[in-house]
């Protein structure tokens, strides 16, 4: 039995605001200045030796202007918008099938899937690399069923889009099966008397109910996949760089680091704009439900 | 004279603009059983964390057995709480819980063995101690919270709505247990409840609480027979309220059904007053002379074991309850049914007249 | 139940898709028990790759560097993101909402923008890339997940636990000492394995955040897979996949030692 202690303050709870602070200033130095670090340099150009300096120049944003990086920015756009929607197509059956027929086993099977996917994303990936190169096992077993020698997956966007949706097909999983377990199943049972067939309850009555949970899904997908470049350096070649790529090389391999700023600057942009949508939607949502 | 054992002087609590206790008055004696009583959100709960230190009032003043204590913490007081869920810290056992607070004060390590031991032997929980809260009942739990409030021998101990989470025969129980250990220890104890059955047959002195103030404060029986407002009336038991004017010692109600009543000297003629008769007041049969007698048609019957409700209608749409207990009536053939015309009577001060 | 007719494209999906996901593990631990020096031909049971991997020493050094790493970020975040959760659920104010939003902005960030940030800052104030590094990110990113896990704990407690505390004569310390942290307990033993089994495994921070000697165990993974395959690489990959998963198994489990649930409902409170 839990009671509403609504706005009284007993004397001296200033205890709590205390235990606010040393958190809260690690993460304004650590990960807020940080982030306003690489905004500024975005700014900013190199000297002659090649060190970063801080200055007022637009060129590293015009450069991103460039048409070179505007097709990887599209690039990974495209890739990631690729697999959020794989991931969505992919997960909904299966967190219909653990959520609604999953029975007793329903925590083991959500665990069996939780697991693997927060243990060594690096390890996973490399695995899922020799499982499509060319000489591994899925392709061969294509060729023994029939297809062209030299369809590759490696090497391809597709293999890229592949290593992307296994990366990360669990965030889309996880809201899913959260709304739909929420979900009254009664409401299945009077679709199935409207609608008739399976897959029109789906649509119209399974969907609509979880589309909350989906929404988070194809967020907490394309974030992370906007900024990947671990799958496109295993699965994928030079015309498969993404922008992780680019930052990566610009930090570590062609030093140019107001560049790799304003790089990274974008992607930051993209995450608001993003998130951003998201958020309003959630509030038009809520305010609509009231 | 001694200082009472809890003083309230004008307290007053507001959470942002609504005030939840309004200037409360109120004194509490030495070794007083008191209730404070009421519907929710009518003030209680906060008064009684006032008390306790987890709430600050607005503004007034709090003291304790003389000592003003408005603005110290719950660990400044001499005050301990039994709270409504009980609170028990499930990570220690039954023996540690009981003793918590004697080690927060530093006592001795025989001191504490041998105060434990006395409250578990008086809460009948001495195979208990080594349990973990987890694996005790509801009652059992309960007694714990006492107990390790009680250990401490505060001078006033608080109890929120002791009684709510358990089933009606062992909340009559303990009910009575309840007083007995109050007795035998002699502490002040100022509890809150909803429940008005409770608070009459446990209070030594209730004080009914309506939207942050105290309506009425005195003896169960004071509150009960003689209740000062339509709210006191209404909220303990059924109160028969009846609205009429009132006219030289008459007062005529709906339905142009008039009673004589006292006169009275604070009600002018022409004025709307309640009156209230309680039904275990109303006679059906054997009036004594000299009662206010009445007809009415049977409307319903209600039997419940003991007793049998009449709802009995005086007028159309002027309905009253009458109670009887089933000693003559036993049986169904004895009783009236609907339908059936009676008189009814009451002892002229059986009636009250409020404002 | 509700549905009599079993879904069998649904179930099927299912079934596909546990294959797919176990199926790269499957093969990094099949091959790391080759005979052959290869990735597609198995030939021969041989623990020769696990030797191989305890003689050398690069690699036994970043197994510590990481072990180290993990330890004090898991330390670390524990510390801070009790002290934030504690705070954040019992305060309201400005202080509160500014300190919930940071909170959670690197639980969405991709790890590359969390990683150059990090990198930059250390540079920019001429801190030289080492462990030391690695464990102030490692640190910062994981406090997020801890105090995700632990506000809604925190928030589920009983208010009246400490009220009771303190009404026993506990001082707000004493009472956050003895009642408050003992109730939370499970759920910050089991952030505390799961942190340090994400951070043991983490790859793109510490990628940006490390200096040249000794690297992590999962970038030093990354370079001898860009740069060549060493079948050794599937012998510490698989050493890493299933402590990992031990870990993250025994997290999960924790709760259950405490007489409660275990599982997810650790992320949602109960």
């Amino acid at each position: 039995m839990k009671r509403q202690h609504t706005g009284n303050r007993a004397p001296g709870s200033g205890l709590w605001s205390a235990l606010l602070l040393p958190g809260t200033a690690w993460m304004s130095v650590f990960f807020v200045a940080a982030l306003l670090l690489v905004t500024a340099l975005a700014f900013g150009s190199t000297d002659e030796l090649g060190n970063p300096r801080f200055g007022t120049s637009l060129d590293n944003l015009a450069a991103v202007g460039d048409p070179v990086y505007r097709v990887v920015i599209l690039r990974s756009l495209l890739y990631a918008a690729a697999t959020s929607v794989i991931c969505l197509l992919v997960a909904y059956p299966v967190a219909y099938a653990i959520a609604l027929h999953g029975g007793r086993y329903k925590n083991a099977l959500v665990a069996a899937i939780v697991v693997p996917f927060f243990a060594n994303y690096l390890v996973r990936m490399y695995g899922w690399s020799v499982l499509l190169a060319d000489e591994g096992p899925v392709l061969r077993f294509a060729r023994w069923l029939g297809a062209p020698e030299d369809w590759r997956i490696v090497n391809t966007g597709f293999g890229v889009v592949a290593g992307l949706c296994y990366g990360f097909v669990v965030f889309m999983i996880l809201p899913l099966y959260a709304a739909l377990e929420r979900m009254d199943t009664s409401l299945i049972e009077a679709g199935r008397d409207l609608y008739g067939g399976p897959l029109r309850t789906f649509l119209f009555v399974t969907v609509p109910a979880t589309r909350q949970g989906a929404a988070a899904g194809l967020v907490l997908v394309f974030l992370p996949a906007m900024g990947d470049f671990v799958s496109a350096s295993f699965l994928g070649g030079p015309d498969q760089v993404m922008i992780g790529n680019l930052i990566q090389s610009a930090f570590f391999g062609g030093q140019n680091w107001p560049l790799g700023s304003a790089l990274t600057m974008l992607l930051m942009v993209v995450l608001l704009v993003v998130m951003g949508g998201y958020l309003r939607r959630i509030r038009r949502d809520e305010s609509e439900a009231r | 004279m001694a200082h009472p054992a809890v003083r309230l002087t004008a307290v007053t609590k507001s959470f942002g603009t609504a005030p939840a206790v309004r200037n409360l008055d109120l004194d509490i004696a030495q070794g007083e059983f008191f209730a404070l009583l009421g519907p929710s959100g009518c003030g209680k709960t906060t008064t009684l964390r006032m008390l306790g230190g987890f709430t600050t009032p607005t503004s007034g003043s709090i003291h304790l057995d003389g000592v003003d204590v408005t603005n110290h913490p719950p660990n400044r007081r001499d005050v301990n709480t039994v709270f409504q869920s009980y609170a028990l810290f499930d990570h220690l056992t039954i023996w540690d819980n009981i003793a918590f607070g004697l080690k927060r004060r530093g006592r001795p390590t025989a001191e504490i063995r041998e105060r434990v031991g006395e409250m578990l032997d008086l809460v009948q929980l001495g195979d208990m101690a080594t349990r973990r809260p987890r694996t005790l009942s509801g009652g059992q739990r309960q007694r714990v919270a006492l107990a390790r409030a009680l250990v401490n021998r505060p001078k006033v101990l608080l109890l929120d709505e002791p009684l709510a989470a358990l089933d009606l025969k062992l909340r009559r129980q303990m009910q009575v247990e309840l007083k007995q250990i109050q007795r035998e220890v002699g502490i002040t104890f100022v509890f809150v409840t909803h429940d008005q059955d409770e608070a009459l047959t446990m209070a030594d002195r209730v004080a009914v609480m309506n939207g942050g103030v105290v309506e009425q404060c005195g003896a169960p029986e004071d509150v009960y027979e003689r209740p000062a407002s339509r709210f006191v009336a209404s909220f303990m038991g059924t109160s028969n309220l009846m609205t009429g004017v009132y006219s030289g010692g008459t007062v005529t109600l709906d339905g142009d059904v008039r009673l004589p009543v006292a006169q009275r000297t604070d009600c002018a003629d022409g004025s709307t007053v309640s009156l209230s008769v309680r039904p275990e007041k109303i006679w059906l049969s054997d009036f004594e002379p000299g009662m206010v007698r009445v007809t009415g048609v049977i409307r319903e019957t209600v039997y419940s074991g003991p007793t049998t409700t009449y709802l009995i209608d005086l007028a159309p749409g002027l309905r009253v309850a009458a109670l009887e207990q089933n000693t003559a009536r036993a049986r169904r053939e004895d009783r009236w049914e609907g339908g059936e015309e009676v008189e009814l009577g009451w002892r002229p001060q059986d009636c009250l007249v409020l404002a | 139940m509700s549905n009599v007719r079993r879904p069998r494209f649904a179930i099927g999906t299912t079934m596909a898709f546990f294959a797919l996901l176990y199926a790269p593990i499957v093969v990094v631990v099949l091959f790391s028990f080759n005979g052959q020096k290869s990735l597609s031909v198995f030939k021969g049971v041989s623990l020769r790759w696990y030797e191989a991997f305890l003689n050398d020493q690069e690699l036994l050094q970043s197994l510590g560097m990481s072990l180290r790493v993990s330890l004090v970020a898991m330390v670390g975040s524990i510390v801070l993101g009790v002290a934030l959760a504690l705070g954040l659920v019992r305060t309201k104010g400005a202080l509160g909402t500014f300190a919930g939003l940071v909170m959670l902005v690197p639980l969405v960030t991709p790890e590359i923008v969390t990683g150059v940030a990090s990198m930059m800052l250390f540079k920019g104030f001429g801190i030289p890339l080492s462990t030391g590094t690695v464990m102030i990110a490692e640190v910062t990113f994981s406090i997020s997940y801890v105090t995700v896990i632990l506000r809604s704990r925190v928030a589920a407690l009983n208010p009246e636990l400490e009220e009771a505390a303190m009404d026993l004569g506990a001082t707000r310390w004493q009472a956050l000492r003895l009642v408050t942290l003992p109730a939370l307990l499970p759920a910050i033993l089991a952030s505390a394995v799961l942190i340090f089994a994400l951070v043991f495994d983490d790859f793109v921070l510490a990628y940006f955040t490390t200096g040249v000697t000794p690297q992590p165990l999962s970038v030093r993974i990354y370079s001898a897979i860009r740069f060549g395959v060493q079948p050794t690489i599937n012998a510490v990959g698989t050493l890493m996949l299933l402590g990992s998963i031990a870990l993250i198994a025994l997290a999960l489990a924790i709760p259950r030692f405490f007489g409660r649930r275990g599982g997810l409902s650790i992320l949602s409170g109960e």
